[in-house]
Parts: structure tokens; C-alpha cells; sequence
């Protein structure tokens, strides 16, 4: 029986290093390439089984009635949405530069070229949360492009395959943006917790944020372009004796039933 | 034939674990398909048969997931020693032991997952994860062990059974 457990034991400990092993080999720059090759070959079973998902989501919702109220649904929360990004970039464009809020149509309000692109998948674990788009380096999407929807920012490119690429998402528990209030315009980072959204914000005297401020990409860093969506503060912690405040974030984003994103193809990060 | 049973659980766990499981979300969790696979297979065919699901579960996961080839094979396979070694050291209890390993699985394989994860440069603060993600998520698969140890038992069933020799 000892001998049994110490031979469970010690297969356990080769696995767990030869997997270690591989993890910081296949971590290594020069592993990309063949990393997003051998990645790339269980893409099509993920595309063929989302689009499945998806029919017999719809399906399903056909035979019991409510695919109208489904479609009406995901209009109607679309149109809240874009209303809401909008409203947040009204706001913002009262202390903005005019020439990049003059119009209301993302794109054009945006200014960049953009790429189309449906999810595909989605993380297996909660912590990274991140998607997997059908797009890739075919269609000229690079690492570290920024990548959008019609509510706000989604997060930026962290893997690409030559017909896949991972984003990963501001909801990512490792994911960092420098942003801003539109209200009271103080700065700070939004972090990600692997589901809430948090920002710590520098705290100036006499400056508070309130409930229901939008919250926008800041630019600093270079990571991102300024005045994309991030979300609306939800509840603000202040402490007097604290060196950084802390505000909890409602994202703009439902990370959870956003099905088509945007890359943006023609911002370079330069952080 | 044990591969191909092996083969028919994983490969279709790890591909509806970034399509499916992502939309049975529950109080901010959704459940790990592969680790209910590993756990249930463990407690059924102890932990050296765990580890084999856990690598081969595992490596699977990492082709459909984000980060380098390896991460989820070796959170797996702490998944699967931790429950061979809950199994081992405490008397099996046919209703308790399937949910505490459920529970116990979760949270070696996400306490695995952001060690690794810090240790390639990208740290997670663990507290907010911790409340937000592992307990529920643990939570999730204690709930879930059992049905999946239902379904793994009646394919041990219909697979021979491995030679043991024990010294």
C-alpha cells in the first residue's frame, strides 16, 4: 500500500515537473509561432461547436416562442448600450478635444479602422476570462491590438494563431487600464478581479467621485487610444488616511453574452 | 479501449468547456467540465488513472486556452493528487467524500492557476479571486462531483478492469 502511494507520489512529481517544464519552454518568445500553430488545430471543433450552440440556442428558443423576445432583448439591450456609450461620450466630450467627439457613430467617433469579428470561445477558467475570436494573423490582427464593441472597450489582443486570436478582456484578473472620470476627471487604473471591475484612483483634495460617473481609457501608457467606455462607477470607497481610493465599476460590456467585437487594426500601442 | 473512453470524455469536455460551460454561469462561476472528469475519474479508478485524465484533460485545455501549453495539465494533475490523496487518508464517505473533492479540486486547480500565473508575470491579487471566482466556483463543482462520479462509474462498468499487483 506505502509502496503504491510513494509510486503515485513520485509520478506525480515527474508529471508535475515535466508540465512545468513546458509551461516555461512554451512561455518563451521563441515559442510563439509554434504555439499558435499547434493552438490552431482545435480551433475549427471550437468554431463548429459555438455555431452549434448557438443554432440550438436559437432553436430552442424558436419552438418555445421566445426567439422574438430573445432577438428583441439583444436589440433593445444593443440600443441601451450604444445610448449609454454615447451619454458617456457626450460627457466626456464637454472637457475633450471637440475633433474627437464630433460624432456619435463609433467608428467615426473612433477614428480607426476596424475588423469584424465573432467569439468564438470563451476561457476555461474564471480567472483569465478572456475570448477567442475567428480572426487572425491572416486578417492582419498583430498582438497587443485594442479591441472594442458597441458598449465600450473589451480589452486588447494577448494571443494570435493565423486564424485565432485571444483577447483578453478587461474582467481578466490580471488585466490593468489606465482611465479616467469623466466627472470629476481624476485618473487612475481599472483592474480586473476575474468578474467585478475595480479602479484605483489617485486622490486629489476636494475631489470625489460620485455614483453613475462614466469611466474612459486615459491613453496614459500608450496601451490604449483615450476615451473609450470602460464602465460607470457603482459605489466609491473613500478613506482619508488612504494613498490610493478605490471605486467598484459596473463595465459597459456584458462579457458574458458579447458575441462580435472589433479590432481596431490601425492604433499601435506604444507602452 | 481505456484511451478511447478517455478520449470520448476529454476531448468533448475540453471544447464545451470554452463554448458551453462559459454560459452556465452561476454567481459569477461556471463549471470546470475537465476537473469534474478528473475528479470523478480519480475517485473511481484511484490516483494514478487520475493523474493520466488530469495530463491528458489538461494538455487538451491548454490548446483551447489563453497562456502557454502546460498550465491547466498541472493544475489538473494537483487537482488529482490532492483528491487521490483526500481518498487515501480519510474514510471514504459515499456522500461526503464526491463534494469535498469537488471543493477541494476547484481550489487546488485555480490557487495552481494564479501561482503560475504569477510566477510568468502577471499577478492577480488573490483575496477579490478568491471571493469572486474559487469559493463559488468550488462550490459549483461540489455540486456537480457527484452526478459526474454517477456517470464515470457506469463507464468504469463497461471498461475490463486494470491489474493491480500490489507488493
Amino acid at each position: 500500500m506505502r509502496r503504491t502511494q510513494s509510486r503515485s507520489s513520485g509520478a506525480f512529481a515527474g508529471a508535475a515537473l515535466a508540465m512545468l517544464a513546458l509551461v516555461l519552454l512554451t512561455e518563451l518568445p521563441s515559442a510563439a509561432g509554434p504555439r499558435g500553430y499547434v493552438k490552431g488545430a482545435l480551433a475549427p471543433a471550437t468554431m463548429v461547436t459555438t455555431g452549434f450552440l448557438d443554432w440550438a440556442g436559437g432553436g430552442l428558443a424558436v419552438v418555445t416562442e421566445a426567439s422574438r423576445l430573445r432577438s428583441d432583448n439583444l436589440r433593445l439591450a444593443a440600443d441601451n448600450a450604444a445610448l449609454r456609450r454615447q451619454v458617456a461620450e457626450l460627457q466626456a466630450a464637454a472637457q475633450e478635444n471637440a475633433d474627437l467627439r464630433r460624432a456619435l457613430d463609433f467608428q467615426k467617433t473612433f477614428g480607426h479602422r476596424t475588423l469584424t469579428a465573432g467569439v468564438i470561445g470563451r476561457a476555461p477558467d474564471g480567472l483569465t476570462r478572456s475570448l477567442t475570436i475567428g480572426r487572425g494573423s491572416a486578417e492582419g490582427v498583430e498582438l497587443g491590438m485594442v479591441v472594442v464593441c458597441g458598449a465600450g472597450l473589451v480589452g486588447r489582443i494577448s494571443e494570435v494563431t493565423r486564424s485565432t486570436a485571444t483577447v483578453q478582456t478587461l474582467v481578466d484578473a490580471a488585466s490593468r487600464v489606465n482611465s479616467y472620470t469623466s466627472g470629476s476627471g481624476l485618473e487612475g487604473t481599472v483592474i480586473g478581479e476575474g468578474g467585478p471591475l475595480s479602479m484605483e484612483v489617485l486622490p486629489q483634495p476636494g475631489v470625489v467621485v460620485t455614483p453613475g460617473e462614466w469611466v474612459l481609457t486615459s491613453g496614459i501608457g500608450g496601451l490604449f487610444p483615450r476615451g473609450i467606455l470602460v464602465g460607470q462607477v457603482a459605489q466609491f470607497h473613500r478613506r482619508d488616511s488612504a494613498t490610493v481610493e478605490t471605486a467598484d465599476l459596473a463595465p459597459a460590456v456584458d462579457f458574458n453574452s458579447v458575441s462580435t467585437v472589433l479590432v481596431v487594426l490601425d492604433f499601435k500601442a506604444t507602452g | 479501449m481505456k484511451y478511447l473512453a478517455a478520449a470520448a470524455v476529454l476531448f468533448p469536455a475540453a471544447i464545451l468547456q470554452v463554448t458551453l460551460a462559459p454560459r452556465l454561469e452561476v454567481a459569477g462561476a461556471f463549471p470546470n467540465l475537465v476537473l469534474l472528469a478528473v475528479v470523478g475519474w480519480t475517485l473511481v479508478r484511484g490516483a494514478a488513472s487520475g493523474l493520466r485524465w488530469a495530463i491528458a484533460g489538461g494538455l487538451l485545455l491548454d490548446l483551447v486556452a489563453p497562456g502557454p501549453l502546460g498550465v491547466h495539465a498541472l493544475a489538473l494533475a494537483v487537482a488529482a493528487y490532492g483528491v487521490g490523496f483526500l481518498q487515501r487518508s480519510f474514510e471514504p464517505d459515499p456522500w461526503l467524500l464526491p463534494g469535498a473533492s469537488g471543493a477541494l479540486a476547484a481550489v487546488a486547480y485555480n490557487l495552481v492557476l494564479v501561482a503560475l500565473s504569477d510566477l510568468l508575470g502577471h499577478p492577480i491579487s488573490i483575496l477579490p479571486v478568491l471571493q469572486a471566482w474559487i469559493a463559488p466556483a468550488a462550490l459549483y463543482q461540489a455540486a456537480l462531483t457527484p452526478l459526474a462520479l454517477l456517470v464515470l462509474r457506469r463507464l468504469d462498468r463497461a471498461l475490463p478492469r486494470p491489474v493491480v499487483i500490489d507488493w
